[in-house]
């Protein structure tokens, strides 16, 4: 899931002129799990702004719980179909979701001005209903294989591949003395698992270019395709 | 010259330490910088002087012009490189210009998070490891650059790289002190150790690699300064014993004592190791004293 932040109310009220009518959107999925952007913070959203003298012209959250902003088809038709007189009046969308769903809201409503509501920051694991952690950076070449599933690009501070900086003190980070060690994580884990023989030998450098912005990814139900700056790869689910 | 001679010869190599000063070097010809002032109270003490590379993150003169700088004045620079601050074609390049300005031994290292310095919004590069620098640095050496072009010439220079005996667990900095030594580490600096235990433990395991390594002290200065490393600096922890002993100096007498406290504990292992490396943080002027507690005959003077 894409973990949002909502932006402060005062830095969202800045982004909208004297006059602009505004259309809130949230996402049920992503931004409900952080509620930075489910339901209830989209129906607030639009009162909060509302006391504020932005006039608020409609608000949804596209599909029932579970269901994400950034489905464009979805998406799309709640907005067109539900909400077609209200957005007719509106002349932006303030989105309440990742960067994603922002994007998605300019493709559902054919390029309409769009504010961003939230600050995407990573890419998490819904460990409870109060905690997302980052587990991945999504850099497009996976090493966990090596590390007993956990990333060293995403849980050391400075991406190490070949083990430990000497910084770590009592099992913690020297970026942050209340922050586990990656690598010493790692390490435990393999100990654990009794394969510490995975963390010898020597681990290249990393392809940056699979990690080279904007990427896509074509899919068919038998295979992907993976574009990036280190090209195509076309990969079949099938034998 | 390569310290890799004195290695080999069996020469206890001592080396020490000075950071590049934040700001520019005046070019008025007259003009001593600290960094060369620090080095002025090392000659004929130590072999050579580590140069840091924007040392704790905190920005401040190029290692390689303050390297350079002392190299002209005859003094044998060992220029420190991290990757905090550098992708690999920079790394790469910074290579190539530090053997082409005349430098002869580098210490390769990961480098301090931008976090712990004066630029805590910069981004931390970090697009390799210090593993992967060795390697690279090594490979440069056989005349191609780690795409596999091949270079017109080649550098030739020793490479260093550091380990913390510290760290615990001990079994994991020591996999990767033997990826270093595969990807070519020649010589070792160990990180600021206070613990006889520690030493004792390290080199029981590390001696088997079978390169060179000296042995890294940083001097107490006051039990301020202990305090502050404990809670402060990562990766070295101070035993209260040190810092009751140069808390029971007066602060006038602080210096001899720190000299005293130094030498002492080289003395009782520098059999284990094949150098020393003293890290004096300014108090440069006692390095000679410390020497001579640790009873170590200092080299001949190199620099006017």
């Amino acid at each position: 899931m894409h973990a949002t932040i909502q932006k402060p109310i005062e830095e969202i009220v800045n982004y909208i002129k004297p006059g602009e009518k505004v259309f809130v959107v949230g996402c049920n999925n992503c931004a409900w799990k952080c509620h930075s952007g489910g339901e209830e913070e989209t129906t607030a959203m639009a009162e909060r702004l509302n006391r504020r003298g932005v006039e608020v012209v409609g608000s949804t959250t596209p599909g029932q719980r579970g269901m994400s902003l950034c489905k464009l088809d979805h998406t799309r038709k709640v907005l067109r179909e539900d909400y077609a007189e209200q957005i007719k009046k509106a002349d932006s969308f303030l989105v309440l979701g990742c960067g994603q769903g922002v994007h998605t809201v300019i493709d559902a409503t054919d390029g309409a001005m769009v504010h961003p509501g939230c600050d995407t920051i990573f890419g998490g694991e819904t460990v409870s209903d109060t905690d997302i952690n980052e587990y991945c950076s999504l850099c497009g070449e996976c090493v966990i294989e090596f590390t007993g599933g956990l990333c060293p690009m995403t849980l050391c501070a400075k991406s190490l591949l070949n083990g430990p900086c000497g910084g770590a003190e009592n099992g913690k980070c020297e970026v942050d003395s209340e922050r586990d060690c990656g690598w010493i994580l790692i390490y435990e884990r393999l100990k654990q698992l009794g394969r510490l023989d995975l963390l010898e030998g020597y681990r290249e450098p990393k392809n940056h270019a699979k990690w080279s912005r904007p990427r896509t990814l074509k899919v068919s139900p038998h295979e992907a395709t993976f574009c990036s700056q280190a090209g195509k790869r076309t990969v079949s689910n099938q034998d | 010259m390569k310290l890799k001679e004195l290695f080999d010869r069996g020469e206890f190599v001592i080396s020490s330490e000075v950071g590049p000063v934040k700001g520019a070097i005046p070019r008025d010809p007259d003009f001593v910088p600290p960094c060369q002032q620090e080095a002025q109270h090392l000659n004929g003490s130590v072999h050579a002087i580590n140069v840091t590379d924007n040392q704790s993150a905190v920005m401040k003169l190029g290692s390689l012009a303050a390297s350079v700088r002392l190299k002209a004045k005859g003094y044998e620079p060992i220029y420190q490189i991290t990757c905090r601050d550098r992708n690999r074609i920079a790394l790469q390049s910074e290579i190539l210009t530090a053997y082409s300005l005349g430098i002869d031994n580098m210490l390769l290292l990961t480098g301090d998070h931008t976090n712990l310095g004066d630029h805590k919004e910069a981004k931390p590069v970090f697009d390799l490891d210090s593993v992967q620098l060795v390697r690279i640095a090594a490979e440069l050496q056989e005349g191609r650059d780690m795409a596999g072009n091949p270079l017109m010439f080649q550098p030739d220079m020793f490479i260093g790289a550091v380990v913390n005996p510290n760290f615990q667990p001990l079994d994991l900095q020591l996999i990767k002190m033997h990826k270093k030594v595969d990807a070519g580490a020649q010589f070792f600096q160990t990180q600021a150790v206070y613990d006889d235990r520690v030493v004792d433990e390290f080199i029981a395991k590390a001696e088997a690699f079978g390169r060179p390594i000296q042995l890294g002290v940083v001097v107490l200065k006051s039990p301020q300064m202990g305090a502050y490393m404990n809670r402060n600096v990562s990766g070295i922890s101070v035993p209260q014993a040190w810092i009751e002993e140069i808390g029971a100096a007066a602060k006038g007498d602080r210096k001899k004592k720190a000299a005293e406290m130094t030498g002492r504990f080289i003395k009782k292992h520098k059999s284990k190791f094949q150098g020393v490396h003293i890290m004096p943080l300014g108090w440069t002027d006692i390095v000679p004293d410390i020497l001579a507690h640790a009873e170590i005959a200092p080299p001949r003077p190199s620099a006017g």
